[in-house]
């Protein structure tokens, strides 16, 4: 874990997975820089954070692309429905940046993904970010494991995929701080998998009633 | 956002338009505050930083908890821990953001792969380097050799804006002198 503090921004920090990712990394040594392109979503999330974490270094933006030019990481906590648009504005200041792609193209009735079969979210946003470094990370959780990282005693599994070493340590080290369980599944292209994945975990949590609190663990020996 | 690097480039080597491209999407562009850490004690230095607009300065803490200035990095200038960098060994300076900055960074990785592909990156980053150290010893030998006077005299020559940036407990620091001094050398010298 480096000394030196890193600044993350969280585009779409007013959404369940991004104000759940910005509560429980605030505990890491991180600056926090939140934008929501509807400033109204972010409610009392700043304070919240701050009371929670009284000496956290968050902040509130106007801009995607001023979080973005502070940031070395960049969280996208957005549908993948408006990440394209979002590369437009970004993609000058996030050359070499870490961008952790969270979403997940699953259709509206939770039957099926909206991408091609044979890519994913995070290949899509890597082709429209040639420079920057994707890593999908933190799709395969729902939002409130985020405040209960571990349950019924099994410390819940978060699956990282990106291309670069330097990267995925780095995403590692979040995954570590927010209190999930990191496993590395491999190259980007493992995305399709991990997004399917959190299709099966919806499907199941609404057929099972799993109450919006479920996860994945591996059981092993 | 790459203008003054450019220019740097351009001041000691030519690049073409390709080659310009391939170097600038290796570099992290950073904006930082005044009084952020870009390192801290205890890290590795992994990163060189280029100052396209604002200011840096590295420092060591000594055991009385004293700061020593040990170098400053305006627009133009790269910044760096170039021991920590080269030993990989953890850096007891540290970086920190003297005014609102707009930094263009560069780990080690990518700088290796542009010295490797790019030669007249390597040319460039030889004549950076060969600047670094004539300028380091020219400032061991101020240190050593030259009187409180001489020293203040010899920094505002070189960089004339120095005195309208930094604070002057920062220039009494690099300067290895007291305030106290640099208050009394600056009375004589506007006398």
């Amino acid at each position: 874990m480096p000394i030196t503090k890193q600044t993350i921004a969280i585009i779409g920090a007013g959404g369940n997975m991004g104000s759940a990712f910005a509560k429980s990394i605030a505990e890491g040594n991180y600056r926090l820089l939140l934008f929501d392109r509807n400033p109204e979503q972010l409610g009392s999330l700043h304070e919240e954070i701050l009371l929670d974490h009284p000496k956290a270094d968050v902040e509130l933006m106007n801009c995607p692309h001023e979080s973005s030019w502070e940031a070395d990481i960049i969280i996208l906590a957005v549908p993948h429905g408006a990440e394209k648009e979002l590369a437009d504005k970004i993609r000058e200041v996030a050359t070499q940046k870490i961008m952790i792609s969270m979403a997940n193209p699953i259709d509206e009735d939770f039957s099926q993904l909206i991408t091609d079969p044979d890519t994913s979210a995070a290949e899509e946003l890597q082709q429209w970010l040639p420079n920057s470094k994707v890593v999908k990370a933190f799709n395969t959780t729902l939002a409130a494991d985020f405040e209960q990282p571990v349950i019924n005693g099994k410390q819940v599994d978060a699956f990282i995929a990106g291309d670069d070493e330097k990267a995925i340590q780095s995403v590692i080290e979040l995954v570590e701080t927010v209190g999930f369980n990191p496993i590395v599944a491999g190259d980007l292209s493992v995305s399709g998998t991990l997004e399917r994945m959190q299709l099966l975990l919806m499907q199941l949590t609404i057929k099972n009633e799993y109450n919006w609190l479920a996860g994945w663990k591996i059981l092993h020996n | 956002m790459y203008q003054v690097l450019k220019e740097s480039f351009q001041e000691h080597v030519s690049l073409t338009d390709e080659q310009w491209e391939m170097c600038k999407k290796k570099f992290r562009p950073k904006r930082m505050l005044k009084r952020q850490f870009l390192l801290q004690e205890g890290d590795v230095c992994r990163e060189l930083a280029f100052v396209e607009k604002g200011s840096l300065y590295s420092y060591s803490v000594d055991s009385k908890g004293n700061q020593h200035v040990i170098r400053f990095a305006f627009e133009g200038w790269w910044m760096a821990n170039l021991q920590s960098f080269f030993t990989r060994k953890p850096t007891n300076l540290n970086i920190e953001v003297l005014e609102d900055s707009e930094l263009l960074v560069l780990d080690s990785k990518n700088h290796e792969k542009l010295l490797e592909e790019i030669p007249a990156y390597e040319r460039y980053h030889r004549i950076i380097l060969q600047n670094a150290y004539v300028a380091l010893q020219q400032r061991v030998e101020n240190a050593l050799g030259l009187t409180a006077e001489e020293k203040y005299n010899r920094l505002i020559e070189q960089n004339p804006e120095f005195m309208n940036r930094v604070p002057l407990n920062l220039v009494a620091s690099y300067l290895g002198i007291s305030p106290e001094t640099l208050s009394r050398v600056r009375g004589q010298f506007s006398s």
